[in-house]
């Protein structure tokens, strides 16, 4: 008994299928922006706690970066836009 | 809290209202920055290199996806940056403030501050300043906007 011979094709495709990656905000730290402003603004706009918009805007200040929220690409623009209308530099992509 | 520690100038009185209390001039300095800014947000020049930190760049990566935002949201962001603006205006000379007033000047000091902060190409280490600077001026400014920011911001926090 003979198997018939099996080919396996593998498509190659800059296109990323997986469903779920959502989308995240990133805050870039500037020059600019008072820290005790971005921890507010985070406060503010996430409802997050004192502690935990202070520990993000550490982040920020420290590493450069955070990511402050995520999820559907249109809640993330919308997030970015509040970050815009209160003058931080936020971007947003989609979450590797 | 040493004898040294100015007064805040900004306190919260109960719910949705602010006392600001400013000295002498200050008014009068927000009062002349004002237009300026209004200027700045109403003028043709969508990519003036002054204006580059109230409409900055959304997606890093990709800039088609980038511009598309900023034909669908500058508009509206140009249009929350004047409310704010006519908010403080229309109460520039109140020593008591709604939610929205505050907010209003939160949010003009502090787009004040990125233009100014931009002009001068202010740095996190450049924070001493020469006296014979030739932006001392532009340099005070932005501090005292600074220090004014930092009271409306720690009056809502609270401590």
């Amino acid at each position: 008994m003979a198997t018939a011979p099996t080919t396996e094709r593998i498509i190659e495709s800059d296109v990323d299928i997986r469903p779920d990656r959502p989308w995240v905000v990133l805050v870039w730290n500037d020059p600019i922006n008072l820290m005790s402003y971005v921890s507010f603004v985070f406060q503010k706009l996430f409802g997050y706690s004192k502690e935990k918009a202070e520990s993000l805007m550490l982040d920020v200040h420290n590493k450069g970066r955070a990511v402050v929220s995520s999820g559907a690409r249109e809640k993330a623009e919308l997030d970015v836009f509040r970050l815009h209308e209160h003058g931080l530099w936020a971007t947003l992509q989609q979450d590797d | 809290m040493g004898i040294f520690r100015r007064k805040r100038r900004v306190t919260a009185l109960g719910p949705n209202r602010w006392s600001i209390q400013l000295a002498e001039g200050e008014r009068a300095t927000l009062g002349h920055l004002l237009p300026q800014l209004r200027d700045l947000l109403t003028g043709a020049d969508a990519a003036d290199p002054r204006l580059r930190r109230l409409f900055p760049t959304a997606y890093l990566n990709d800039a088609e996806a980038d511009a598309e935002y900023h034909r669908f949201m500058r508009d509206e962001l140009v249009q929350s940056k004047l409310s704010g603006l006519e908010a403080l205006e229309a109460s520039l000379e109140q020593t008591e403030l709604t939610d929205a007033e505050l907010t209003g000047w939160m949010q003009s000091i502090n787009s004040v501050r990125l233009v100014l902060g931009t002009l001068l190409d202010v740095s996190e280490d450049s924070r001493l300043v020469d006296n014979d600077d030739p932006d001392i001026d532009g340099h005070l400014l932005y501090d005292y906007l600074s220090g004014l920011l930092d009271d409306i911001v720690t009056a809502q926090i609270g401590d």
